[in-house]
């Protein structure tokens, strides 16, 4: 009985039951994904990290390095179960060609390693151990992903031929996030190499006991080994590596609870209509006797229905997509060890959905309850009294057209009804909207200070070259007496040691200099005078220290107590700096920045051309260059994501209202019979419906708009602040926010409208007044 | 007294092929002006359909239809309603009435659409028939706190508003008990009076009595005709024996 019921049913209305079964199916589809996806992304890491034996601890250093003494500290630290120092040799990008790509414009620090003797494997695309013979090189596998190189083509490494011969999997610098790439070299072409490029060490530990790691890193800082580089560990790697697939996982999850939403935004306008049509026999039912429970029944029974071939549906074509989204993790990362466990992951993941969908149309069913059964036999309708109808009288309307007014009146009076496309119209102003504002943001440029980067024009970085402050001080020199520029600044960069609140010491890197020539914005406090301190938002997190607190730095072997004057944002050097005033001649200067304004901006092409001939030893940069090259592709991607949001949610808009008014129309048509019959025109009845949708559809751009500048705006904020930055404020724009969105938006649900209402003129009278 | 609708040699089917019916098998009919009709038969002879048929709210297959010298089976959806709106009153069996509206407001309704900036002068004429058929302390009411013989009252008020010069009405008094079927049909017959004309389609013969030519129809055709005199509130008796009379004669 219950297959005709529903079979019946859903002959009656096949398009709701499609739209929803779709929406179903991409609900489940995406959950099934996004557990796919999780499953494999943890396992691919952690077999790449087990085959390479990645680093528990590894300390950068430049400069001078004094073997003995490390291998005198490994040996007497007995959690220590191996230890080496790998070199990298730092190569600018201009001696880098790659067939026919030369690596100049790359922002990465790219070098030249050999395969490590113990542990830190450089890995080929099966996960084995590369054995490289002379004149062969193994290049980073993101060079393969954005099409720099492919296999065969020769090499160019500072006028030396190479092979390439492959790509490597390298479980420290794989990611996009990391700033340096490691190339591969046989022992005797890096020798050759060698006095090519500045030497950079890998000081690396594996540690028996990985949890003790937080000791060995206090244990390693206070000895005060060789640390003018950053520090990382185990733990930061296999986030590293997690990232950029686990934020597309985050946003797929979004995505499918949006969606899941939706498909129960379906099911509830659905499910209310169909219990108003059927209000006089859910009556009858209840007078003959059958329970509430049984009367669920026949209307669950056919979203059980639904749910189930959704899901079906969902995870066949999970299984479709699912190569293509694993195949990044497939490549950087290689198989993972449990991807078997991943479809019953999936299959969790979509009973979750089917569970969920059940679960709310027996809510909506509930409803069931309150009906009484003589109300509903002698009435056919629920006899709530809406307190919107009583205030608003048509005998009192002078405002509206009466069209418009009985619009507004049928609005108010089934409110249940139109929260349902309220809350998809909501959702979808979100979703057009936040990308929108997010890509207007971090592409403004204010945005720029707040990740930690003034207000200048060129920026000149003196790094990996010895004599940095002689070098600084004669671009400096240069700078003051060319009229071209207005201002310059130096702000050097050395490690100091910092006391932490046990006693113990660790590094921190602070930028010296006057920092009010070319000011970045402070989440917290301000810019730090004499005997202040001012901390990246990630340092004072790391720390625990807030605005006014007191810090002591050693500097010089005396300690030195500083109050934190400020805390900023920052996605330069990892995100850890500090910024300070005071002078100091000690410490080792690890890299130097001088950077200038130029009083005519479209000199800055020609400026960076000239400061780059004659400082070869300074990387130059035009500071959009420096911006677009440091996140570009982080902005490019947003906006393509913020293209593809606004036409997925116009789609959505279009299909829901089209369905929603088809189903009031089939619904209204007892009313719309009368209203004709009384001399009303279809045109009359299509301005009824248009207003219905428009005030639904005003309603939902206001909710949605404030919602994407609120709720919204955290959300951005919070994926913004894994790069370091700690105070988010939406820059909208407010042509595109507040009138072309909700021009396109009002555009569409108008179309969708005025064609969903269509059918009013096959509507007729004498077919609908009879009972 | 002038024909106000003429109906020549009106077709009406329904169904496809073999299942094709004639529900009206080209009937001729007229409705003069300030006369009041009935239409008598038995169920699925084709009075609904006739009445749809004259008032152009459905379509036919042949013949045609002339309302005040307007030929209704040429006229455009829009003049189809303008016409209902300007010159024809409707009231059903069942309410039917929007269940958004409170009785006032479905009642001027209709007058709304044209006379918005009158809404005062509108409501002043309301409550005046609301006043007229015994509703007048309803107005704020919504249509299901009243009972059937109100909502039909308010119907009436509805179909007045505009001062249709016909009013159709499909078993007004059909769902209604005989003392709210009587008071209906005096309202009936003091709108008549006025010189509306009416046309009710009935399977009561109480009703049917109340007005002064009723049409008998059988199988899509009228069968015949009775002529009664003007009703002047005496011989009701007399009228409804004539009536069923001439049912029990014509065997319907």
């Amino acid at each position: 009985m219950y297959f005709r019921i529903i079979r019946n049913d859903i002959s009656n209305s096949k398009l709701i039951t499609l739209t929803t079964m779709i929406f179903v199916a991409a609900a489940a589809m995406l959950v099934s994904l996004a557990a796919v996806l999780i499953v494999n992304l943890s396992g691919s890491i952690h077999t790449l990290m087990t085959q390479a034996k990645t680093p528990h601890f590894m300390q950068m250093h430049s400069g001078d390095i004094d073997s003995a003494r490390l291998t005198a500290f490994a040996k007497q630290q007995g959690n220590v179960e191996d230890f080496q120092v790998a070199e990298f040799l730092n190569m600018d990008g201009a001696q880098i060609i790659l067939g026919e790509h030369s690596l100049v414009n790359s922002v990465q620090d790219n070098g030249f390693s050999t395969q490590s003797k113990k542990f830190d494997y450089l890995l080929d695309l099966d996960g084995n151990i590369i054995h490289v013979n002379d004149g062969e090189l193994y290049v980073p596998i993101s060079y393969m992903r954005d099409n720099t190189a492919k296999v065969g083509d020769i090499a160019m490494i500072g006028g030396k031929e190479f092979t390439i011969a492959g790509f490597l999997r390298d479980s420290q610098m794989n990611s996009s996030l990391s700033a340096s790439k490691r190339f591969l070299v046989s022992e005797q072409d890096y020798a050759e190499i060698k006095n090519l490029g500045s030497m950079e060490y890998l000081i690396e530990f594996r540690l028996k006991d990985m949890s003790e790691l937080r000791a060995f890193e206090a244990a390693y800082a206070a000895a005060g080994l060789e640390a003018n580089g950053p520090t990382v560990t185990y733990t930061l790697f296999k986030m590293m590596n997690a990232l950029s697939d686990g934020m597309m996982i985050g946003i797929i999850l979004l995505v499918s609870v949006l969606i899941v939403v939706i498909s129960l935004m379906c099911i509830r306008f659905t499910l209310l209509a169909k219990i108003e049509d059927d209000y006089r026999e859910i009556g009858v039912m209840k007078a003959i006797g059958l329970r509430v429970s049984d009367i669920k029944k026949f209307y669950l029974a056919k979203y059980a229905a639904i749910a189930a071939a959704g899901s079906m549906l969902g995870f066949a074509l999970s299984l479709v997509f699912k190569g293509m989204l694993l195949e990044n993790i497939r490549l950087y990362m290689g198989e993972s060890h449990n991807s078997s466990y991943a479809s019953l992951f999936g299959i969790i993941g979509i009973l979750f959905v089917f569970l969920a969908i059940i679960a709310y149309a027996n809510r909506v069913l509930k409803r069931f309850r309150t009906i009484s059964a003589a109300e509903a036999i002698r009435y056919g309708t629920a006899q709530e009294k809406n307190t919107g109808t009583n205030r608003f009288n048509l005998s009192g309307n002078r405002l509206f057209s009466t069209n418009v007014f009985l619009g507004i009146q049928d609005v108010l009076s089934r409110k249940r009804l139109y929260v349902t496309s309220l809350i998809v119209l909501v959702i979808s102003a979100f979703i057009i909207l936040v990308p929108q504002n997010l890509h207007n943001t971090i592409s403004s440029k204010s945005f720029i200070q707040y990740m930690g980067i003034g207000s200048y024009d060129m920026r000149v970085d003196i790094q990996q070259t010895d004599h940095i402050s002689e070098k600084t001080a004669e671009i400096l020199h240069t700078m003051n007496s060319d009229p071209a520029i207005t201002k310059a600044a130096v702000l050097t960069t050395k490690t100091f040691k910092v006391k932490t609140e046990d006693g113990s010491e660790e590094n921190i890197k602070i930028e010296l200099g006057d920092h009010s020539i070319f000011p970045i914005a402070y989440a917290k406090g301000k810019a730090p005078a004499e005997d202040e301190i001012a901390l990246s938002a990630m340092n004072a997190d790391e720390m625990g220290k807030q605005v006014g607190d007191a810090i002591t730095v050693v500097i010089n072997g005396d300690e030195k107590a500083l109050t934190v004057s400020g805390i900023y944002s920052d996605i330069t050097n990892g995100g850890k700096t500090a910024k300070a005033v005071f002078t100091d001649d000690t410490a080792d200067m690890m890299w130097s920045i001088v950077s200038a304004e130029l009083s005519d901006k479209a000199l800055v092409h020609e400026k960076v051309s000239a400061y780059a001939e004659r400082f070869d030893y300074a990387k130059i940069s035009d500071i959009d260059e420096f911006v677009s090259q440091t996140f570009g592709s982080t902005i490019s991607s947003v906006k393509k994501a913020a293209k593809a949001a606004i036409i997925v949610a116009l789609i959505i808009m279009v299909l829901v209202t089209l369905l929603f008014m088809k189903m009031l129309v089939a619904k209204d048509r007892h009313a719309i019979a009368v209203m004709k019959a009384f001399g009303f025109t279809n045109s009359d009845m299509k301005i009824q419906y248009i207003s219905r949708s428009v005030i639904v559809l005003i309603v939902g751009i206001i909710a949605g708009t404030l919602l994407a500048n609120t709720a919204g705006e955290m959300l951005a904020g919070a994926a913004i602040s894994s790069f370091g930055a700690s105070m988010f404020r939406f820059e909208i724009d407010p042509l595109s926010a507040y009138l072309y969105s909700p021009m396109m938006m009002i555009g569409s649900v108008l179309i969708a409208t005025v064609i969903g209402v269509s059918g009013v003129g096959q509507i007729k009278i004498s077919e609908n007044m009879k009972e | 007294m002038k024909k106000l609708i003429i109906g020549d040699h009106i077709v009406k089917s329904f169904g496809e092929g073999d299942e094709r019916r004639h529900v009206l098998d080209g009937v001729s009919a007229f409705i003069k002006e300030g006369e009041f009709v009935a239409v008598m038969g038995p169920s699925g002879s084709g009075k609904s359909t006739l009445m749809f048929a004259l008032s152009g709210t459905d379509d036919v297959n042949g013949g045609t239809v002339v309302f005040d010298n307007q030929d209704l089976s040429a006229a455009s959806e829009n003049e189809l309603s303008d016409i209902r709106r300007t010159s024809m009153g409707f009231v059903f069996q069942q309410p039917t009435m929007l269940k958004n509206l409170n009785i006032l407001d479905n009642i001027i309704l209709p007058s709304m659409r044209d006379h918005r900036r009158n809404a005062a002068s509108l409501t002043i004429k309301a409550r005046a028939l609301m006043k007229r058929v015994g509703i007048a302390e309803l107005e704020k009411r919504d249509i299901t706190q009243v009972s059937g013989g109100q909502l039909q009252r308010a119907g009436i008020c509805r179909a007045l508003m505009n001062s249709p010069r016909i009013i159709f009405g499909d078993e007004p008094t059909g769902a209604l008990n005989s003392k709210s079927a009587q008071e209906i049909m005096d309202i009936f017959s003091e709108i008549n009076e006025e010189g509306t004309a009416i046309m009710l389609v009935t399977h009561d013969a109480n009703v049917a009595a109340r007005t002064e030519r009723i049409m008998f129809m059988s199988d899509g055709n009228i069968v015949s005709e009775l002529q009664l005199p003007k009703f002047d509130g005496t011989d009701m008796d007399r009228r409804v024996e004539s009536v069923t009379a001439k049912m029990l004669e014509i065997g319907i």
